[in-house]
């Protein structure tokens, strides 16, 4: 995967890549990420640390998403009720 | 008697849907949109449009809840096949063939000299009724089955019998050709009157077929596969379908809308190009015949714009707005999932996505008109040249309900298609849900420009 001619600027910063195909990422923890998921029986203990890391880590970040999509949906949901409540 | 009835049977669908999912007191005037002032809108335009993003916003926000891997890919690879003998294939593939070739036949003969009156007309109902709203909606409920019935196919054995040229195609022509044609065709159906025709009907399905004929046989399979519109449509809306075939052309079943995560399902930039445009026709189709329109069209003519360059213009403008925001949201996207894949395989995976929103539409704006109009096809098939009186059915109140479950149903699969995606596609699970962020509000923005635009009066469309 060519990545050199970003022009948004998301490309800066050192890039990963993959030892055991041609993937390349931002960041260290999407690399083990996806070490793990695609490279499962390739893992060297190290790796396979970095991959448990790296998905509680991600584990951790999706409950806090969870819980802001929560109070969206709350928002949205009441945001709606009284808009329809105070025009019709 | 096309876009009048259209439009109001697709407004009535989306306002009373949306009314009767978020708001009891709306559904009562659901179904009494149009025409004049004192039919309007029960809630004012601003709560009406954001009501409609606020639904396609909250299917992503809930879709986002599924953060497990395996269910998703599960959910796509669960498929088996449809036990169909060889031999019953093949009669099926003969039987549709003959069914195809009899039908452009009649719509050929009956159009030229059956009744003029459209509604007594067999070609204009059978074109209309039959086919671009019946037909289609079985592409996507069903599955595709225009390969078997396309009689334009027999193009291709003209190939065998006679001295077949084979001029290489183009690769960098793409799918480009059809996106023009597709284009072009919904330009002439605005234009002119092809819905209350029935002789000028005959001819463009006669031009049609010439121009098919010809290039299924100089061009072979590569003409349907690339060139013409009309398969490419069926194909596209066939991606949505429960029953697809596999390599081998055996049958085979999946979940619907889980064909549209497929890999290579978007060869190139061209068949992205392609989805937009199906997706956008639906919409100028509609804008055409609002009053915005007319006022904008007068002061365009008014101000020195030829007539004639007005629609294509505004078709050509619309286009490139829906295909550029789309482009935008995919290159939005990936910033926000911080991924090195390129751009254009972000754009060629997310795109087919867009196809469950373009049924969903479809079905909205023709299931009310297949319906009605259903007994004066009936009659118009019993009896080509003398059919009686035209009889239409009168849809009761609670049908616009049924039909909404359709057009949310189109959102929740493309949004849900669009997760699943970018599940397959990045490796952290919080990049998928960044890569949806700028998608979803694309969705919101088509959404929401559908709804205003059901929600206008119908106003002739002027200078054509």
């Amino acid at each position: 995967m060519p990545a050199d001619d970003a022009p948004d600027g998301t490309d800066a910063g050192p890039p990963y890549d993959c030892p055991y195909c041609d993937g390349r990422f931002h960041r260290e923890s999407y690399l083990s990420l996806h070490r793990g998921q695609e490279h499962p029986d390739a893992l060297t203990d190290a790796e396979r640390a970095a991959f448990e890391a790296a998905r509680e880590e991600e584990e951790e970040q999706l409950r806090l998403f969870r819980l802001q999509a929560l109070a969206a949906l709350v928002f949205i949901y009441f945001g709606f009720l009284l808009v329809y409540a105070f025009s019709l | 008697m096309r876009h009048e009835r259209l439009r109001t049977v697709g407004a009535a669908v989306l306002v009373a849907s949306l009314a009767v999912a978020l708001a009891g007191r709306a559904a009562a005037h659901g179904g009494s949109l149009q025409a004049d002032d004192a039919r309007s809108l029960a809630i004012p335009l601003w709560l009406f449009l954001s009501t409609g993003g606020g639904v396609v916003g909250v299917s992503f926000l809930l879709t986002s809840f599924v953060t497990d891997r395996d269910l998703i890919r599960d959910i796509h690879d669960r498929r088996r096949e449809v036990g169909l003998s060889a031999a019953t294939r093949r009669t099926l593939a003969g039987v549709a063939r003959l069914v195809g070739v009899v039908g452009l036949v009649a719509v050929l003969l009956v159009g030229a000299f059956g009744p003029a009156d459209p509604l007594r007309n067999l070609a204009v109902l059978v074109v209309w009724v039959g086919w671009w709203a019946g037909y289609t909606m079985t592409t996507y409920l069903v599955g595709n089955s225009w390969p078997a019935l396309n009689p334009w196919r027999v193009g291709l054995w003209l190939r065998e019998w006679l001295p077949a040229p084979s001029p290489s195609y183009p690769a960098r022509l793409g799918s480009w050709p059809a996106v023009a044609g597709l284009l072009g065709l919904v330009w002439l159906e605005v234009v002119s009157p092809l819905a209350d025709d029935p002789r000028l009907l005959t001819g463009v399905v006669l031009a049609y077929t010439l121009v098919t004929l010809t290039g299924a046989y100089v061009l072979g399979e590569t003409w349907f596969e690339r060139v013409d519109p009309v398969s490419r449509v069926f194909a596209a809306y066939g991606a949505v379908a429960p029953l697809y075939s596999d390599d081998e052309g055996r049958p085979r079943a999946r979940v619907p809308g889980t064909g549209l995560e497929d890999e290579g399902l978007a060869r190139d930039a061209s068949d992205v190009a392609f989805v937009a445009a199906l997706l956008w026709v639906t919409t100028y189709d509609g804008l055409v015949a609002t009053p915005p329109w007319r006022d904008f069209a007068s002061a365009a003519v008014g101000g020195g714009v030829p007539a004639p360059l007005l629609y294509p213009a505004a078709l050509l403008a619309g286009f490139g707005l829906f295909l550029g925001l789309y482009r935008w949201a995919v290159r939005r996207g990936r910033r926000d999932a911080e991924s090195y894949r390129e751009p254009a395989e972000l754009a060629r995976r997310f795109a087919p996505s867009l196809l469950a929103i373009a049924a969903g539409y479809h079905v909205a704006h023709y299931l009310g008109y297949l319906i009605e109009l259903s007994p004066a096809l009936v009659g118009a098939l019993a009896a080509p040249l003398s059919p009686g009186a035209p009889v239409a059915v009168v849809l009761p109140a609670w049908f616009s309900a049924l039909a909404l479950g359709f057009v949310l149903l189109g959102h929740l699969a493309a949004i849900w298609v669009a997760h699943a995606v970018a599940y397959d596609l990045f490796p952290s699970r919080m990049q998928a849900v960044r890569s949806q962020y700028a998608l979803t509000a694309a969705m919101v923005f088509y959404t929401m420009t559908s709804l205003w635009i059901v929600s206008r009066p119908y106003a002739a469309p002027p200078f054509v």
